[in-house]
């Protein structure tokens, strides 16, 4: 080998290439009129219309270059086959561990039927682990969930028969029957949808443990090459004349790769992290899975409207929501209200809810007092309180001093579904056909519309304001309103499953972001062959080493190099 | 009144400048290369990205809360989003590409938000007690982060499919090629304006360009729409922790949730599909501009159908 008199950086065409006999030799004044990579060529069309390039940066000693053929070559295009037919072992290895489907190995030859059944597993693992079925089942979750959104869910059947009747069906084939059959009525419940949902996370374990796992084991065989044609074989490859392997290896580590040396090879790696992660990403969605699965059995669920000052057991709201459901001590918690007020804006809309409780245990003893507000939930013992709903219970007036008397009030729907409450104080004989009284409407605890009775209005008063109003006559005063709080409970045995499964899912997706990149180097006498490959950033991978290597040292003064004699390649 | 006056200002300030920008891009465009042109193109979309971050900032003081209460803050966000991919220094070399896409994008969504469409939702609402929480800033940054640059990823995508069957959308349709002419053309003739920069007295078959540029537009999309991927990720697992807070329950099948959990899956489904090396290319992005529909679906149909718990103009506080 022969040590090339040149300034500058000599090109490295992977060794496909050497096939070819490329002699093509370009000419540049510097390498900085061509900041980014210089493209010598030439693409080459594969079926599937899918394209590759090869990039390099020429400059090749006067030594080396045939005048004659000079000329010729410039004109030469040069096809490039894909990279991906290249035979080292460990690549293919590593193609099929980036989520290509692996294929088991052959089935024992044993015919008989215990045979079978032990291939059997490997056969279905081989079939989930197949990559287009995981994507088909993809696919079908999210159409199965966008239906889900359009159908309108948990209507009772007489909704359906109207809005899919089967004379006219929606797009010619689509009826009630189509809905109730299928379950779509009730689509995140429906067999359907749950069924495809568990293929698709035996598709993931599938896929996890016959793809993903083995890439773990490839890892091992990643190590030294030490052939100049494997080098060059890499995506990246570039070749440094005058330089020495230290030099590199320190350069690379201050880039953030773990670098060994062996001999006269180098392999670094960076980013494995990013390689590993897409394993952790199925992991935590199973997590996420089991956790949602457990959740939906697991679980007891209620809601409760009380009114401020009463109480209620815990148990007695709380409904099971699957065969795990299984009750707790903290069942017999009574709950207690103390108040329950609402937070306005200046404008007079509400800005927060309030509840103030107490918990007491089965011997009366309090035991936890919280106030809880939306976003505020309370916590005890496995059970969650949350502040969800609210509405007005009850009016506290005085009439002619008399009182307090209790207005029970009623929700009324007259304009939309805006929250609206009424009662009504009858005037005169309260069992006469035709009862008159003064209405009383309320939207919110903080203002009371009273009407006379002849429906007319008659003012607005606040309570707790002890401003009386006169109404056909009688002194009214509007002396409290007593609002009731909405509250759900749950128990939820998953979510600190579920919630270990969100924070890995986060953190491993972050990482598979990374790009697992890796630089294999062999000192050749004084050269040094290069070459690289990466995952992900294959944009930035040329660039960036590019970069690197424009900081590795130029040795001047030749150093006869004893390792070039031992090389192989 | 002083903040609305600036917020006025600055809303003036930044869609002229994004206008202008365009303009700028246009020109180069159709006249030849103007280095100077280019380059305060290149200063407005910065400068824009102050204005909207001024505009954001004034908007968080007066109201007291973080502003993305209402989808009028929320577009206006995404045009931040836009303008901050824009100048996000790792996408700096290749911003031919994401400029071209982010310019129009940017002046959309702004353009949507201020004009007379939304005039209603212009004031900044009240905050319903449901979105009091420090989780809103996480989530709905997240979310809107992981819209911007998933709908960048997928433009790059869509953009390769015209590309690629460039002459099928010239015959075939010509409602199409209207609209998309002009976005992809640029970013096409400002790639190959950059390689023949480059290799002016080199032999440049067409073809080569248009494979190289092919596969540039093919693996900026990828890395692009990773990236939106992993914030959209964050912002669908916050949401989830938050509304387990706020709602009692972390996954509740609200419409809003679905189809966030679908765009989820379609990038996931995206994602998938390259590691298949067969695959690449047309495929991949084929999935990624259906995901460009469903991000629409997802952002703006389901706000504007008002339905489910994520309908925050006519929120009162209910639970399913």
């Amino acid at each position: 080998m022969k040590i090339m008199n040149i300034s500058h950086r000599h090109s490295v065409i992977p060794s496909k290439f050497q096939n070819h006999n490329i002699k093509n030799v370009f000419k540049f004044k510097t390498r900085n009129s061509f900041p980014h990579s210089f493209l010598i060529c030439a693409s080459h069309s594969h079926k599937n219309g899918s394209t590759f390039t090869i990039s390099c940066k020429l400059k090749t000693s006067k030594n080396d270059i045939d005048k004659k053929s000079m000329d010729k070559s410039l004109q030469t295009k040069i096809v490039v086959p894909e990279l991906d037919g290249a035979p080292s072992l460990s690549r293919a290895e590593e193609e099929r561990g980036s989520g290509a489907p692996v294929k088991p190995p052959p089935l024992s030859s044993k015919k008989n039927v215990l045979g079978l059944l032990k291939g059997l597993p490997r056969r279905i693992l081989a079939v989930l682990s197949n990559l287009p079925l995981a994507i088909a089942e993809m696919f079908v979750v999210a159409a199965l969930m966008a239906l889900g959104t359009i159908i309108d869910q948990g209507e009772a059947p007489g909704y359906y028969f109207q809005k899919y009747p089967e004379d006219n069906p929606v797009l010619g084939f689509f009826t009630w029957r189509w809905v109730l059959t299928l379950g779509f009525d009730r689509m995140f419940s429906s067999p359907v949808f749950l069924g495809t949902l568990a293929l698709l996370g035996a598709s993931l374990m599938a896929c996890t443990y016959t793809t993903q796992i083995p890439v773990l084991k490839v890892a091992k065989r990643w190590s030294f090459l030490y052939s100049t044609e494997a080098i060059r074989r890499q995506e990246y490859s570039d070749t440094l004349p005058r330089a020495s392997l230290q030099d590199l290896g320190i350069i690379l580590m201050g880039a953030g790769y773990e670098v060994f040396l062996k001999g006269p090879s180098l392999y670094a790696f960076r980013g494995l992290a990013g390689r590993f992660a897409p394993i952790g990403v199925h992991l935590a969605l199973l997590l996420v899975m089991a956790g949602g699965a457990l959740s939906a059995t697991g679980s007891y669920k209620g809601s409760v409207t009380v009114p401020q000052g009463l109480n209620f057991v815990i148990g007695d709201v709380l409904g099971p929501s699957g065969f795990l459901s299984t009750p707790s001590e903290s069942f017999n918690t009574e709950v207690h209200v103390n108040r329950f007020y609402m937070d306005y804006y200046d404008s007079g809309e509400v800005s927060q809810f309030h509840s103030d409780l107490s918990l007491f245990d089965f011997n009366g003893k309090e035991v936890m007092r919280k106030t809880i507000s939306v976003n505020d939930p309370l916590r005890y013992g496995g059970i969650t309180i949350y502040q969800t709903d609210w509405s007005l219970s009850a009016l506290q007036i005085t009439k002619d001093d008399e009182g307090p008397f209790n207005l029970a009030m009623a929700p009324l729907k007259i304009n939309g579904d805006k929250k609206l409450y009424g009662t009504f104080l009858p005037v005169g004989d309260a069992d006469s056909p035709d009862v008159k009284g003064i209405s009383m409407l309320a939207r919110d605890l903080q203002s009371i519309v009273l009407y006379d009775q002849e429906g007319k209005f008659a003012g607005v008063r606040r309570p707790n304001s002890k401003l009386p109003i006169d109404i056909d006559g009688f002194k009214i005063v509007v002396v409290d309103a007593i609002g009731s709080t909405g509250l759900d409970l749950k128990t939820d045995p998953g979510v600190p499953i579920v919630y270990a499964g969100f924070g890995a899912l986060m953190l491993t997706t972050c990482i598979s972001f990374l790009s697992h990149s890796q630089i294999w180097a062999l000192q050749d006498g004084t050269t040094v062959v290069i070459g690289g490959k990466t995952n992900r950033a294959k944009g930035e991978f040329p660039e960036e080493t590019n970069q690197l290597l424009d900081q590795v040292p130029e040795i001047v003064e030749s150093t006869s190099s004893t390792q070039s004699n031992n090389l192989s390649g | 009144m002083i903040f609305s006056t600036l917020e006025h200002i600055l809303t003036h300030i930044s869609f002229s400048i994004v206008s202008i920008v365009i303009t700028i891009h246009l020109i180069t465009f159709l006249v030849d290369e103007i280095i100077k042109l280019y380059d305060s193109s290149e200063k407005g979309m910065i400068m824009t990205f102050f204005c909207i971050t001024g505009l954001l900032v004034t908007r968080w003081i007066y109201s007291g809360h973080f502003p993305l209460s209402n989808l009028y803050e929320s577009l206006i966000f995404l045009s931040w989003s836009f303008s901050l991919i824009h100048i996000v220094p790792y996408f700096k070399k290749n911003q031919n590409f994401l400029s071209a896409i982010i310019g129009p994008s940017a002046i959309f969504t702004q353009g949507f938000a201020t004009s007379g469409l939304l005039t209603e939702i212009h004031e900044s609402a009240i905050l319903v007690p449901a979105l009091q929480s420090e989780w809103l800033i996480m989530h709905v940054s997240m979310m809107i982060l992981g819209y911007a640059a998933l709908l960048c990823g997928s433009l790059l995508s869509v953009a390769l499919l015209v590309r690629k069957n460039r002459k099928f959308f010239f015959t075939s349709n010509h409602l199409l090629n209207l609209n998309g002419s002009f976005f992809f053309g640029e970013i096409e003739y400002m790639n190959e304006r950059i390689n023949v920069l480059q290799n002016t007295s080199f032999f440049s078959p067409k073809n080569y360009y248009r494979s190289q540029f092919i596969q540039q537009l093919d693996y900026w999309s990828y890395r692009v729409i990773s990236l939106g991927f992993i914030f959209l990720t964050i912002g669908i697992l916050s949401g989830a922790v938050w509304a387990n807070e706020a709602w009692g329950s972390y996954w509740s099948w609200d419409p809003k949730e679905t189809w966030a959990f679908i765009t989820w899956i379609v990038f996931a489904i995206y994602l998938h599909i390259r590691t298949n090396i067969k695959w690449k290319g047309i495929n991949s992005a084929i999935v990624a501009s259906i995901g460009f529909l469903i991000i629409w679906i997802c952002y703006f149909g389901v706000n504007l159908l008002g339905i489910g718990l994520h309908s925050y103009g006519s929120f009162t506080l209910t639970s399913n």
